[in-house]
This record gives structure tokens, C-alpha cells and sequence, in this order.
């Protein structure tokens, strides 16, 4: 990844993979521990994470994004030192501190206190070190009297927030956390956000684990696309989520889509997409040319209607020629061609579609579907998908 | 400092395998055994007293008024059995508790990097200690009641105990990470400990055992503590022998062993505790 600052290298991983290994049978498992006492690998293995190098400075931050399953928490789990990776290598310089799911590195008999010192047995800190950080954590926490209370009888929101509390005390290098913004309320989600905003201003490093594209853009200037294990995509977070939110757009899609048998002749023959200016990708502000060429079996003038949809499908905008009130251009006594230009296009960064169909010359009817891809490029990180035009003001009127 | 997280690199990645933390972890799940187990139930510390000691009593009753062993044992049969009995029960214990500890850490273990053979080492140790205790007060009673026992034997039963402490470490190391991957082998434990003990002269001498077996008997590690302890506590024999230098280095060798093999498999405990 391409170092932000100067600052140490605090973690580096090159061509890290884990294997773990499948058991059927009670044979298999003592098979197994022979095969581990022996130092060889398992007979037959399940590859949860492959080839995955990247490495951080101190003051950088990074998101693991992906699908559950993908491997994110074995990542996560590698670099925090709890399972060591069958391939590759790993190396750490500076504490970590890891908030891995829930009631990590909790134990559920100890009390809320008794795990205060667990977790800093479990960087080597002995109970005296620790006693100073007692306070700050116990406020944070922000759990009243259960503190006294063991782990098991907590709600999962009173162990996210313990186990926040007790992983930001400890003044990591590196902080690394999997979901947990996911599960406490929203006050205090807002807490640990400005929390860790703070702790990046103040050069802290950060690995996170999330399914928030929100999270994931504003926390992180980096982000790596997990996929089966394999790292799909490594660069710019806003990048990143964009990627990753169309590839999960596009199949959802797909799972909706049902096969449509073109019914009756007339028939888009070729669609074709084209930023204004050329180039690859769209410019919102200079807009977007669409041509169509439409089959007529006898030989009257069609209609057609075009439109734009999300990479998920999600219509919109759409007209048809006849709306328009267009007629088409002749190219033969069975062809006739379309243009239209979307200008000015007040679609925000990311994947789309034009959509067009065929339409027989009254309008009436719907015949084939055809779709084309296109992506308006930059980056931003406003919701939605298209910009509103509008103004802040000072109190809701005009200004 | 750089760490190489390959597969046999004896350091695990981000993870500082210091003895601070190992001290630590250990001070920690150590102190944390004594309370849960014995401490947190109010019947929990006197149930550990009265466990042997009942035992005891039923062994006295068994052996000395049906079977009438006792007859053969030139001192006192109760404090000829107390004195290799109860170092028995806490080696057995020990062994017990320390094979399935792992599990009572199973969370801690999937999200967490740190040395597990802490968990072991709090485990065999707690027992230990608060058998040892135990051992203690029984010597204490049995003073009392008039049994000969000789206190200043002391002086050598304490490193008897420490010797086995070592050994019983190393075992427990062995089955704590075997029993991870296979769960039969707590089943299995307790007749094999069974077996064991009746293959000890813990309930009867040495000497009654048959001329053609007796060397197989006496090849046993435990058989030469319970003989020791006898030596220090019943016949108030205290020199030290080349045995004992013997002892150690067997003690010292099944806790390389153990340590050795549950690092090979700690790695993978993650997966399957």
C-alpha cells in the first residue's frame, strides 16, 4: 500500500495463508495430531486465507472488507498473534491490541473488573500497571455496577463496550477490531467513532473489520476486498467500497434476474454506450451518449425505450421514444438506429446501467431487454445515488 | 522486534511470548483456580480435606481389619498408607484438572494471543498447592492421634513434591493438548489412573509383591516417590541418593517432552478447543 507518511513500518505481511485442517472421523483427528507432532501438514486442509501481503505504518489505517467467510477474522486473527498462518510471513513491530468479535479475550466466569486485569496479564502487564487505567476504562465503559458483575451475565452491548474500553486503555500500536461497531448502541458507536477518529489524528494505526461502507470510508484511507480468501482488491477505501458495494449490487441483480425469452420481433440488435469526450469511465458533467439499434419485422418505425438503472437493478430514470415523441432513423427496410444524450448526468460515482428495450410502434407493447454498463467515475462519499441540488443555509430559508 | 510467523517458527506473529507475560498470565489464572475451585463454595476447601481423609479411613477399615495387608507393613498401616497415599490423589487430580483445563479457557483461546500453557501450569499448580496443604494437615492429625510420623521428614518431602510437580506438569502438558483434538482421553484417564495406582505400593510394601514382578513394580516413577517418602517421613531417612538426582532427571525430561509437544500443537488449538 502506498505509506501516507514516513512513519515505522508496524506490520508487514507477505504471502500469508492459512490452511485448516478438514476432519471426518474420529481416525482423522488422532491421524492429525500424529501429522502435527511430526511437523507435517494435514492430510486434507480448507484454505480460509491465501496469498494476502500488505503492510502499515504507524498513523495508517486500513479496512477489511468483504463477505462473511471471506477470511476477514482469520486475517485478523493472524496478525494479532492468535493463530499463526500456514504460508508466508508476518511481522509485527509494537503492541497490538485486538477487539476480535465479541467478549474478546474476556473471560465469562471473571467479573468486569477480574477481565480488566485479565487483559493486561495478556500483554504481559502486571495488576499494578494496570491500576493507574482502571478509572478511564471504567468510565468509558460507561456499565455502572455490572462492572462487579461476571462477563456472562453482560448483554452483548455491555461487552462490546467493555472490551472497547479496556482495548483503547492499553495504548496499542496498532488497533485492531472486527465488527464491533456493529453491536453496541448508537451513542455509543458514536463514542467509539470520535474515539478512534482522535486515535488516528494522534498517529494511531488501525485495522478494521467491517460490513459498514459508512465505517469503512470514514475511518480508513485504505481498504483490502477479501474474496474466498483471496485479496480481490487493495487501494483507496472510497475506491474500495465502491468496488465492492457494485460487485454485490450486480449479484444481487442476478439472483433477480430471470431469463426473458424475446417474444415477437422486434428486437434491439446493438446497444452501445459512450461518455461524452470519450474516455472509459463517465463524466457526470459532460454526460452520457446512448445508441440503439432496433430490428423491425415489418419494417414500421419501432419504438424504444431507454433508461438508466443501478448496478442492483434499481430503475432511474427511463423514458421511451414515443414519450420523446422521436422517430428513428432508417438504416435499412428492418434496421432502424436511436441516439439520445443524457447531459449533465446528476448520477453520484459508481456502476450503472442503460437499460433499453424494443417496442412495437404503437408503444404498447414490451419485447426484449438489453443492458449496457457504464461507471461515473470519481469519488464521493455522499449517500444515494443521485445529487439533489442544494444549499445549506443558515436557518432552513433561502439564504 | 521482528517475528517470522512461518509454521515452525517457535514464535507466534504479533505476539510477545515473554516470560513477563507468562508470569503474569500465570499469577493471574493461578490465583483465579485457588478461588473458583476451593474458595468460592463454602463446603469447596473442607470438601478437599475430607475427600482423603475419608478415604483414608475407609482404606484402614478395608485393608487392615478384611484383607489384613496391613499385617505385612512393619509401621502403623494408616500412616504407611497416608504418607504415599495423598501425594497420590494430588498427582492424580492434577492430572485430571490439567487434561481438560483448556476447555474452561476455550473463548480465551479463539480470540486471544498468549502462551496456553499458562492455563496448564495454573491448573496442575493449584492443585498441587492446595493438596499440598492438605498433605500437611494430615501429617498434623495424624501426629496428633499418636501415628508415627516423623515432621522433620518434611525436609525432604518437599522436594519429593516438587519433583512431581515438575513430572505431573509434563504429563498434564502431553494430555491437555491431546485431549483438544481427541475427547476420549479424559474417558480414558480415569481407569488408567485406576490401574496405576493399584500398580503402585501405595495400599501395600514393595516387599510382598512377588520376587519375579517386583523390579517391573519398582521401575515405576511413582513407586520410587512413595518408597522416598516413606524413607523421610516414616523412618526419618533424609540423606539424598543418586535415585533422587535420577528422579529429577526423569521429571525434567517428561516436562520437555510435554512442553515440546504441546507447543507443537498449541497453534492449532484455535480450530478445535
Amino acid at each position: 500500500m502506498a505509506p501516507a507518511g514516513g512513519g515505522a513500518e508496524l506490520l508487514a505481511l507477505d504471502g500469508v495463508g492459512k490452511d485448516y485442517p478438514k476432519l471426518a472421523t474420529r481416525g482423522g483427528r488422532l491421524r492429525l495430531v500424529a501429522d502435527l507432532l511430526r511437523g507435517r501438514a494435514a492430510a486434507s486442509s480448507f484454505t480460509a486465507l491465501d496469498g494476502v501481503s500488505f503492510a502499515m505504518r504507524r498513523g495508517e489505517s486500513l479496512a477489511i472488507v468483504g463477505e462473511n467467510g471471506a477470511g476477514k477474522s482469520t486475517l485478523l486473527k493472524i496478525v494479532a498473534g492468535v493463530i499463526r498462518p500456514t504460508r508466508g510471513r508476518v511481522a509485527v513491530h509494537g503492541r497490538v491490541s485486538a477487539l476480535l468479535e465479541l467478549g474478546s479475550g474476556f473471560h465469562p466466569e471473571y467479573t468486569g473488573y477480574a477481565n480488566i486485569d485479565l487483559a493486561a496479564a495478556l500483554l504481559g502487564m502486571s495488576p499494578a500497571e494496570i491500576a493507574g487505567k482502571r478509572e478511564a476504562i471504567v468510565a468509558f465503559a460507561d456499565i455502572g455496577e455490572h462492572i462487579h458483575d461476571p462477563i456472562k451475565t453482560y448483554s452483548s452491548g455491555m461487552v462490546v463496550r467493555l472490551g472497547f474500553a479496556i482495548a483503547t486503555a492499553l495504548a496499542p500500536d496498532v488497533l485492531i477490531t472486527d465488527e464491533v461497531l456493529a453491536v453496541g448502541d448508537e451513542s455509543f458507536q458514536k463514542k467509539c467513532v470520535a474515539w478512534m477518529e482522535d486515535y488516528l489524528r494522534r498517529g494511531g494505526t488501525l485495522l478494521l473489520c467491517s460490513h459498514s461502507m459508512y465505517h469503512v470510508q470514514k475511518l480508513c484511507a485504505h481498504a483490502l476486498w477479501l474474496d474466498h480468501g483471496r485479496p480481490r482488491m487493495l487501494g483507496r477505501a472510497d475506491e474500495v467500497a465502491r468496488e465492492y458495494l457494485a460487485w454485490h449490487e450486480a449479484r444481487a441483480a442476478e439472483h433477480r434476474q430471470h431469463r426473458r425469452d424475446v417474444v415477437g420481433d422486434y428486437a434491439v440488435v446493438a446497444l452501445s454506450v459512450a461518455p461524452v469526450g470519450g474516455g472509459a469511465e463517465v463524466d457526470a458533467a459532460r454526460g452520457l451518449d446512448v445508441a440503439v439499434e432496433v430490428r423491425s419485422p415489418d419494417g414500421r418505425a419501432p419504438v424504444v425505450a431507454v433508461g438508466v438503472v443501478r448496478a442492483d437493478g434499481t430503475p432511474v430514470y427511463g423514458t421511451t421514444s414515443e414519450l420523446d415523441g422521436v422517430r428513428p432513423r432508417r438504416l435499412a427496410a428492418d434496421r432502424y438506429a436511436f441516439a439520445v444524450r443524457f447531459h449533465a448526468l446528476p448520477l453520484l460515482p459508481g456502476h450503472y446501467r442503460v437499460r433499453a428495450h424494443a417496442m412495437d410502434p404503437e408503444g404498447m407493447r414490451l419485447f426484449d431487454h438489453h443492458e449496457a454498463p457504464f461507471v461515473v467515475q470519481g469519488t464521493t462519499r455522499e449517500l444515494g445515488y443521485c445529487r439533489l441540488p442544494h444549499a445549506w443555509t443558515a436557518d432552513g430559508r433561502d439564504a | 522486534m521482528p517475528q517470522a510467523g512461518t509454521t515452525d517458527a517457535p514464535v507466534a506473529p504479533g505476539a510477545v511470548r515473554s516470560a513477563a507475560r507468562l508470569r503474569a498470565l500465570f499469577a493471574n489464572f493461578f490465583s483465579r483456580e485457588l478461588r473458583t475451585r476451593y474458595l468460592g463454595s463454602a463446603t469447596g476447601l473442607a470438601w478437599a480435606l475430607v475427600h482423603p481423609l475419608a478415604l483414608l479411613a475407609v482404606y484402614h477399615f478395608v485393608f487392615t481389619t478384611i484383607f489384613r495387608a496391613g499385617a505385612v507393613a512393619t509401621q502403623s498401616f494408616l500412616a504407611f498408607v497416608a504418607v504415599a497415599l495423598w501425594p497420590w490423589l494430588a498427582a492424580q487430580e492434577a492430572l485430571q484438572r490439567g487434561t481438560v483445563s483448556l476447555a474452561n479457557y476455550a473463548g480465551l483461546i479463539r480470540k486471544a494471543a498468549f502462551p496456553h500453557e499458562a492455563i496448564v501450569y495454573a491448573s496442575v499448580g493449584a492443585t498441587l498447592v492446595l493438596q499440598f496443604a492438605g498433605y500437611v494437615v494430615v501429617l498434623l492429625v495424624l501426629v496428633a492421634i499418636g501415628e508415627p510420623i516423623r515432621l522433620q521428614g518434611l525436609l525432604l518431602a518437599v522436594p519429593l513434591w516438587l519433583v512431581m510437580a515438575i513430572a505431573v506438569a509434563g504429563v498434564a502438558l502431553m494430555l491437555a493438548s491431546l485431549q483438544v483434538f481427541v475427547r476420549d482421553v479424559e474417558h480414558v484417564l480415569m481407569p488408567v489412573l485406576m490401574i496405576v495406582m493399584f500398580l503402585t505400593p501405595i495400599l501395600y510394601p514393595l516387599a510382598i509383591v512377588p520376587e519375579r514382578v517386583r523390579p517391573w513394580v519398582a521401575a515405576n516413577p511413582f513407586a520410587w516417590l512413595v518408597t522416598r517418602m516413606r524413607d523421610a517421613l516414616l523412618d526419618g531417612r533424609l540423606a539424598p541418593q543418586w535415585g533422587d538426582l535420577v528422579a529429577l532427571g526423569v521429571a525434567t525430561a517428561l516436562f520437555a517432552a510435554g512442553l515440546a509437544m504441546f507447543r507443537r500443537l498449541s497453534p492449532h488449538f484455535e480450530d478445535f478447543v
